[in-house]
């Protein structure tokens, strides 16, 4: 294989690892402030999606349209935690668990009411041809879905690291006791957590659509992509979530070339069960032996 | 985190995705149904199996529309042999055992003399065994060669089928000088007949295929897919899909800079091919029927006068003009009403319609002029397929 060929290959793993990855952010947040697992993530993707279709077919221009889509996402996501999951917030995690459920269901329903069960279009952020770099061919948009990927994790570490509510969120990811405790108003956490999570699936939704189209049923794939690629890094930890889907990516993608593309999809579950059995705390996690 | 609660909770979204889309399956379908043998007067009950959602909502769509509009027409023209004509529409979702339990719905609680169905070839395929149970004709929408091929009494099938569309499509690229073909398919019910019969025609259509490879559909990005068949440098490309990720094709082989023209059949005849792929589906060809641009037919012949009378009426009820998939649903709800009428006003049984659908003769429809057999329920030939390219967002006949 050329190298140029191999590099192609290896920039198409990229371009979806980066969306795994801002997936896989959004599922460890959630589940470092409340120790579930939001089943509705996938819906935030495609949210993003179908409201940046939205509010650029009300006029705005194209980079509005994606802040405010992400933003009314954020707002969806916090309510949804405010009006669903906080009255149950002393119920067990199965309970939590099966409430997303549901959620994703209406936001899935809503959406094809609301926007149509037709596949949607946005247009791209910088339309041209491709940037060819040395035989390999880079596509304007791919270049945003890193750019904001980066930007995305920058301002979460900053966040995580620099900000009280970061450290209140770390916190309560140790020990959610322990952290209210101290007088951390850990229902707080719990919201904004949300908030971030819909905010990092809705922004890979707007960085993504123009590449790829979206409708109202684009989340299912995609949560579990990003659910592997959270599993894959070690579910609690953000920057192993990351690379966690930057690998998926380039597995699925190399696995076309030297193996086959009827097995593309199947990557990801092979990839889920081996870390689960060979390595449940992901490749990044720390063993934690539970005392007796 | 406790290995045993990562498993945990990793089993329980598993099974929830997993369970989620055929949810509609556990609808149970035992016992015998009450085939419909509406006495005099009552209403012709027809049931319709269609993908208003999913990736084949772009078909069930137009389906429906040009079903509705021409149950309208023959009910505001006193119906047939005097009895109103009712259509009872079931969505699949673009789901084969959605759609299978649809069609026992239809059957074993509306009484159904006849379903038309499915979008699908893959829910088309799903349908087949409970129609045989239970005696119901099913009038096909779906272009996959296994539904005749595989030949079911009771199955017919209104669009050209892949074993016509394929040796066609492919003689026209060995014509245009591309030899050696780089095909990229589903992993669908339409891609998979599809992929077989181009790998089992190519060589007499003198091309040879030198990269094969597949996609899902909801897959969101097929440029590793194409890398590879840019690797192999083919004359030419040919996209074997009828779902809306044939747009994502065009558009991925554009962002890679491929210079190959792109080829495909019916399951790119759609208007959210054309949107879809924007720029990128300027210079794609095509082959399938002729009413995308009617002129095809022969001005003056009959089968012009049908189509540009439906093309009329379907353009003032809808705003747009009708595409590959209306044109199905015409005929699948056009060859039930010819078979209707030829059994009189009595009591019918869902037998007698099957019977008289395997009589059709030179019934004149969008998709060609129809005469079933005992042996042919497709009933089309190679003469009902022409080109088309894509030029500034429409189709016009190449050549």
């Amino acid at each position: 294989m050329e190298a140029a060929e191999f590099f192609q290959y290896v920039i198409a793993g990229l371009k979806s690892g980066s969306i795994y990855a801002l997936v896989a952010l959004g599922f460890t947040v959630v589940y470092g402030s409340t120790g579930i697992i939001n089943f509705a993530q996938g819906e935030f993707f495609m949210l993003g999606g179908v409201l940046a279709v939205f509010f650029a077919g009300l006029g705005l221009p194209l980079p509005l349209a994606g802040i405010a889509a992400v933003i009314m996402t954020a707002a969806i996501g916090i309510a949804f935690e405010r009006v669903a999951l906080r009255p149950q917030r002393s119920a067990s995690p199965i309970v939590l668990i099966i409430i997303t459920i549901g959620g994703s269901m209406v936001f899935k329903s809503l959406a094809r009411h609301l926007f149509g069960p037709d596949e949607l279009t946005l247009a791209e952020f910088t339309p041209g041809p491709s940037i060819d770099v040395a035989g390999v061919a880079i596509e304007r948009q791919a270049l945003w879905v890193w750019g904001l990927t980066v930007i995305a994790v920058v301002v979460l570490a900053v966040l995580y690291r620099k900000t009280k509510l970061g450290r209140a969120m770390r916190a309560s990811s140790i020990s959610h006791d322990a952290a209210r405790l101290m007088g951390i108003d850990t229902a707080r956490v719990v919201m904004v957590s949300f908030g971030i999570a819909a905010a990092l699936g809705a922004l890979a939704g707007v960085a993504v659509t123009p590449l790829t189209q979206t409708a109202w049923d684009a989340g299912a794939t995609i949560g579990v992509k990003g659910f592997a690629a959270a599993i894959l890094g070690g579910l609690g930890n953000p920057v192993a979530s990351v690379i966690g889907g930057l690998v998926l990516g380039l597995l699925e993608s190399l696995s076309v070339a030297f193996v086959s593309s009827t097995y593309k999809d199947a990557i990801s579950l092979v990839v889920l069960l081996v870390v689960l059995f060979v390595r449940p705390q992901g490749l990044f996690g720390r063993a934690r032996r539970e005392k007796v | 985190m406790k290995p045993t609660k990562v498993l945990a909770l990793t089993a329980a979204f598993m099974l929830t995705v997993a369970c989620l889309p055929v949810s509609g399956c556990a609808q149970d379908g035992g016992s015998e149904g009450e085939t419909g043998t509406g006495g005099e007067g009552e209403p012709y009950r027809i049931g319709a199996v269609l993908s208003l959602t999913g990736t084949y909502a772009g078909l069930g769509i137009p389906e429906q529309r040009a079903i509705d509009l021409e149950v309208e027409r023959i009910n505001a023209d006193g119906g047939i042999n005097g009895r109103e004509l009712v259509v009872i529409y079931e969505d699949d979702a673009t789901d084969a055992a959605k759609s299978q339990a649809a069609a026992v719905r239809l059957i074993d609680e509306e009484g159904v003399l006849a379903i038309i169905g499915a979008s699908g070839t893959g829910q088309t395929m799903a349908m087949r065994s409970d129609a045989e149970r239970a005696g119901v004709p099913i009038v096909s929408m779906a272009g996959g060669s296994v539904i005749t091929a595989d030949f079911s009494e009771w199955v017919f099938q209104t669009p050209w089928p892949n074993r016509i569309v394929i040796p066609f499509v492919l003689e026209e690229m060995a014509a245009a000088g591309h030899t050696t073909v780089g095909l990229i398919s589903d992993t669908g019910g339409y891609g998979v007949d599809g992929r077989d019969i181009v790998l089992a025609t190519a060589a007499d259509a003198g091309v040879t295929i030198v990269a094969d490879e597949t996609f899902n559909a909801g897959d969101t990005d097929m440029t590793s897919q194409l890398t590879k068949i840019r690797a192999a440098e083919p004359d030419a490309v040919l996209i074997w899909a009828a779902g809306k990720e044939a747009a994502i094709i065009a558009r991925n082989a554009r962002q890679l800079n491929m210079e190959q023209p792109l080829y495909g059949g019916s399951g790119i005849a759609r208007q959210e091919f054309i949107d879809g792929a924007g720029e990128a589906a300027e210079g794609v060809r095509l082959g399938t029927g002729k009413i995308l641009v009617p002129e095809a037919f022969g001005e003056g012949t009959e089968a012009y006068a049908v189509a540009t009378d439906f093309i009329e009426r379907y353009e003032a009820a809808y705003g747009t003009p009708p595409d590959i998939f209306a044109g199905h649903a015409y005929d699948a709800i056009g060859l039930i009403a010819d078979a209707l009428e030829r059994l009189g006003s009595g009591d019918v049984t869902s037998e007698q319609v099957r019977d008289a659908l395997e009589q059709t003769s030179g019934w004149v429809g969008i998709d060609g002029t129809f005469t079933y057999s005992a042996t042919d329920h497709n009933g089309l030939t190679r003469d009902e397929m022409v080109m088309y390219v894509i030029e500034d967002g429409t189709w016009r006949l190449d050549r």
